[in-house]
């Protein structure tokens, strides 16, 4: 049998039975995230700070020490852990919820700090671990378990674009949206991700990436319509592209 | 040995700072200084008022309760309260220069000293809170006047170096009117 | 640094003390009459090596402080009432998670946005808690700027010793108040302690370790829970501290922490010298409640007055100790042009109370 460990490396922990659902996009952005980690050789001195909700378990399946934060302020605690200890590699990963719900205030200071750590955003527009309730990137319309009718702009605004927040802070080194709704997005997914710890690594600034992610369970839908709607709707809004790659300048580290 | 001191006087009179030297320099002497600043309806206007406990022991109570057994009264604002807030056997100093019609004395001390005047004639009022302390020092023996020519030399020396003979000079004529005044 | 005797407003005090005895991070946002602690802290802070670092709230500011107890370092924060109303989500984190810090809380009137002015109103919140669940804190309670400078040592190795949030409170006046105070020379006490065995340093020093708050399961809830109690329990039985005098015959006990506290000696000493029978206790830690204090007061002891800077708070702890063995009175206030009674109110109550 095929040694998994010289495949996929040692930071991805294929011990595990992930908790992900079935079709869940947080397996494909999980791994490549262990793959990033792999491939800079950074595994012994990376930090994960994960979020509440699914995005919290994403750890698990990493070999490397990780940090539960309180619900949106993992980029708080990374700054501290960061500040503290810099010679060390720091990611907050979390969903939409996490992020940009509770957690908008103590991420948007932390990415225009614009000190070196990284931030992963899973937006798959739902609440998914408390059962599918709206998150500020809900669709307009889209129905959710507090959007019976769908989401009312009159009353919920529109869907949060939380890069494009991020365009005018000096501090950011590295801005993208990536998708994992097709083999080739995951592809440029991944280039990104790898991108985002490399600007890290080098000390440039402050990296984030938001990936855009089915939840078929929140959505109650097949997982195959659900990728779909990764494909259309979703990546319609929410336009995969890279605002800022600085990672081509001098080292800073 | 325990001093609780009331400091009053108008802004830019250097009521504050004059405290500030008191507590250096009982520093110096290896004494306890607690300072707390004016807080309440005294700070109304301009006015500001330091309180200073000096004692060779651990401070108890940081509040001076109209209980100071040294007050100085600058300006006219803060001579009422300052007047209601000495212990019997206490002094006052009064800066006769401001205070026009000081009231009498019971079971107290009152000195009446032109320090502003006395500051003009040094080549600056500001000086007149440097006058007081001299005065105060030579009226009561809170500290030796050498201790407090020490800590305006070390305060002022680094940043001011212009302003230190004129500050010890005044310190020297408030001491030695203080004497003369008969102690 | 060496020893040394300064003249300091205790909110320097605080910052001076912590850098010296090993403060390396200093999260805070600004806030009266706290803000003199980060200000000095930012001067001061690089010459050890370290930093102070301005956040953008105070929930950020636990959570940074969170972030960077994780690494097993030695960090503080500074706040007053309405700002650690926003840091206890993370101090309750820290509790559950085991995490070492230092709080500075320079009470002021409240509630709500309140006043600027001093108070003592924050002994619910930190001895109560002012997060979710079962937890508790370390509580100190200085009150000079000397004994600042005395505890922010021992302040430290209970914080490492139990892997716990250490809060020193101290009112608003006393943090104002300027103060002679010695200086201890430097010396990281948290270097006492080794936290390789916990500190999430990466794995290249030890096999994966992942921090972890949350139930995977009820008996991980359970569990949690369990081993906090055991580690109370043992805080209560070793560490609470007081300062007493005059209670072997009195009839009279004065209660107080902090400048109320402060106050007591002079009021003992002033009323004994009168010939009347009047004692004092002055808890140092809020939490846990000196209860030992108390619970050995002799039957001459006819009556306790608990004075406080606020509505009646410690005054239910002094009540809980002494379980109904002895009545006990309550003076206090908050807010007004002098934000506290004077000692000349305490003595008046204090003659009241003995009959006189």
């Amino acid at each position: 049998m095929e040694n998994l460990s010289a495949k996929y490396g040692k930071t991805l922990n294929l011990d595990k039975l992930t908790s992900y659902c079935p079709g869940c996009g947080h397996g494909v952005v999980t791994r490549l995230v262990a793959e990033a980690i792999e491939e800079l050789g950074i595994m012994e001195r990376t930090i994960a700070i994960v979020g509440i909700g699914c995005g919290g378990f994403s750890h698990h399946y990493m070999d490397i020490d990780a940090i539960e934060a309180t619900h949106g302020r993992a980029p708080s605690f990374a700054l501290g852990y960061k500040l503290a200890m810099p010679e060390n590699i720091v990611f907050t990963y979390a969903g939409d919820g996490d992020t940009c719900a509770i957690g908008l205030g103590d991420l948007l200071h932390a990415a225009n700090k614009g000190m070196p750590i990284t931030t992963i955003m899973v937006n798959n527009t739902v609440f998914g671990m408390t059962g599918g309730q709206m998150s500020p990137t809900t669709l307009v319309g889209q129905v959710t378990a507090t959007t019976a009718k769908g989401r009312d702009t009159a009353l919920q605004g529109y869907p949060l674009l939380v890069p494009e927040m991020m365009r005018s802070m000096e501090g950011v080194k590295f801005l993208a949206r990536e998708s994992v709704a097709t083999p080739k997005a995951i592809r440029k997914a991944k280039r990104s991700i790898r991108k985002a710890f490399e600007c890290q690594v080098r000390g440039l600034g402050y990296s984030f990436v938001e990936v855009v992610v089915p939840c078929p369970t929140g959505l109650k839908m097949r997982v195959r319509d659900s990728y779909a709607r990764c494909a259309n709707e979703m990546t319609d809004y929410f336009k995969p592209q890279v605002f800022r790659d600085e990672t081509e300048q001098v080292d800073v580290a | 040995m325990l001093h609780k001191c009331t400091i009053s006087g108008s802004g830019g009179q250097g009521s504050a700072l004059m405290a500030k030297m008191i507590c250096l320099g009982a520093i110096k002497e290896g004494l306890k200084v607690v300072m707390t600043q004016t807080y309440g309806i005294e700070q109304r206007g301009g006015d500001s008022t330091a309180y200073v406990i000096v004692s060779d022991q651990p401070i108890g109570s940081p509040i001076v309760e109209n209980d100071a057994d040294i007050a100085v009264a600058l300006s006219s604002s803060t001579y009422a309260n300052c007047f209601e807030g000495v212990v019997p056997g206490g002094s006052l100093f009064t800066n006769s220069s401001m205070v026009e019609a000081p009231r009498d004395a019971r079971g107290f001390r009152q000195v009446l000293l032109p320090v502003s005047d006395m500051a003009v004639e040094l080549g600056t009022v500001r000086c007149a809170n440097m006058v007081m302390l001299g005065a105060v020092l030579a009226g009561t023996g809170l500290l030796r006047l050498e201790v407090a020519e020490e800590v305006v030399r070390e305060s002022l020396g680094a940043k001011k170096p212009q302003l230190v003979e004129l500050n010890v000079n005044a310190l020297r004529a408030g001491f030695a009117a203080m004497e003369k005044e008969g102690n | 640094m060496i020893q040394e005797t300064l003249f300091l407003k205790n909110t320097e005090t605080f910052a001076e003390s912590l850098a010296r005895c090993g403060v390396k991070y200093h999260f805070a946002y600004p806030i009266t009459p706290a803000t003199d602690v980060m200000k000095r802290m930012a001067v001061i802070l690089p010459r050890y090596g370290g930093q102070m670092m301005q956040m953008e709230s105070e929930l950020a500011v636990s959570s940074a402080l969170a972030g960077a107890a994780c690494t097993g370092k030695l960090v503080a924060t500074s706040s007053s009432g309405p700002g650690l109303t926003l840091m206890h989500e993370a101090i309750g984190f820290m509790c559950a998670a085991y995490l070492p810090c230092i709080v500075v809380d320079s009470m002021r009137v409240g509630p709500g946005d309140g006043d600027i002015l001093g108070a003592q109103s924050d002994y619910f919140v930190v001895t109560r808690g002012g997060a979710h669940g079962d937890y508790r804190t370390v509580v100190l309670a200085p009150s000079s700027g000397q004994e600042i400078a005395d505890l922010v040592p021992h302040g430290i190795r209970l914080a490492y010793r139990y892997r716990i949030p250490v809060v020193f409170v101290i009112d608003g006046v006393s943090a104002q108040t300027t103060e002679s105070t010695t200086l201890p020379a430097y010396n990281d006490y948290s270097a006492e302690f080794d936290t390789s065995g916990w500190a999430f340093t990466g794995t290249k020093d030890h096999a994966k370790r992942a921090l972890i708050t949350g139930s995977y399961s009820h008996q991980d809830g359970y569990e949690m829970n369990e081993r906090l109690r055991a580690k109370y329990e043992v805080i209560r039985d070793k560490e609470q501290m007081w300062e007493q005098d005059g209670v072997e015959d009195a009839e009279l006990v004065v209660a107080a922490f902090g400048i109320h506290g402060r106050m007591c000696r002079d009021l003992v000493s002033r009323m004994r010298a009168d010939g009347k029978k009047v004692g004092f206790i002055r808890p140092i830690t809020l939490w846990p409640f000196p209860d030992r204090a108390f619970e050995a007061l002799g039957s001459c002891v006819q009556n306790i007055l608990v004075v406080e800077m606020n509505l009646g708070q410690m005054v239910d702890d002094v009540r809980l100790a002494v379980n109904g063995r002895i009545p006990v009175h309550f003076l206090g206030k908050t807010g007004g042009d002098l934000p506290m009674y004077t000692l000349a109110d305490m003595i008046a109550e204090a003659d009241r109370l003995l009959g006189e």
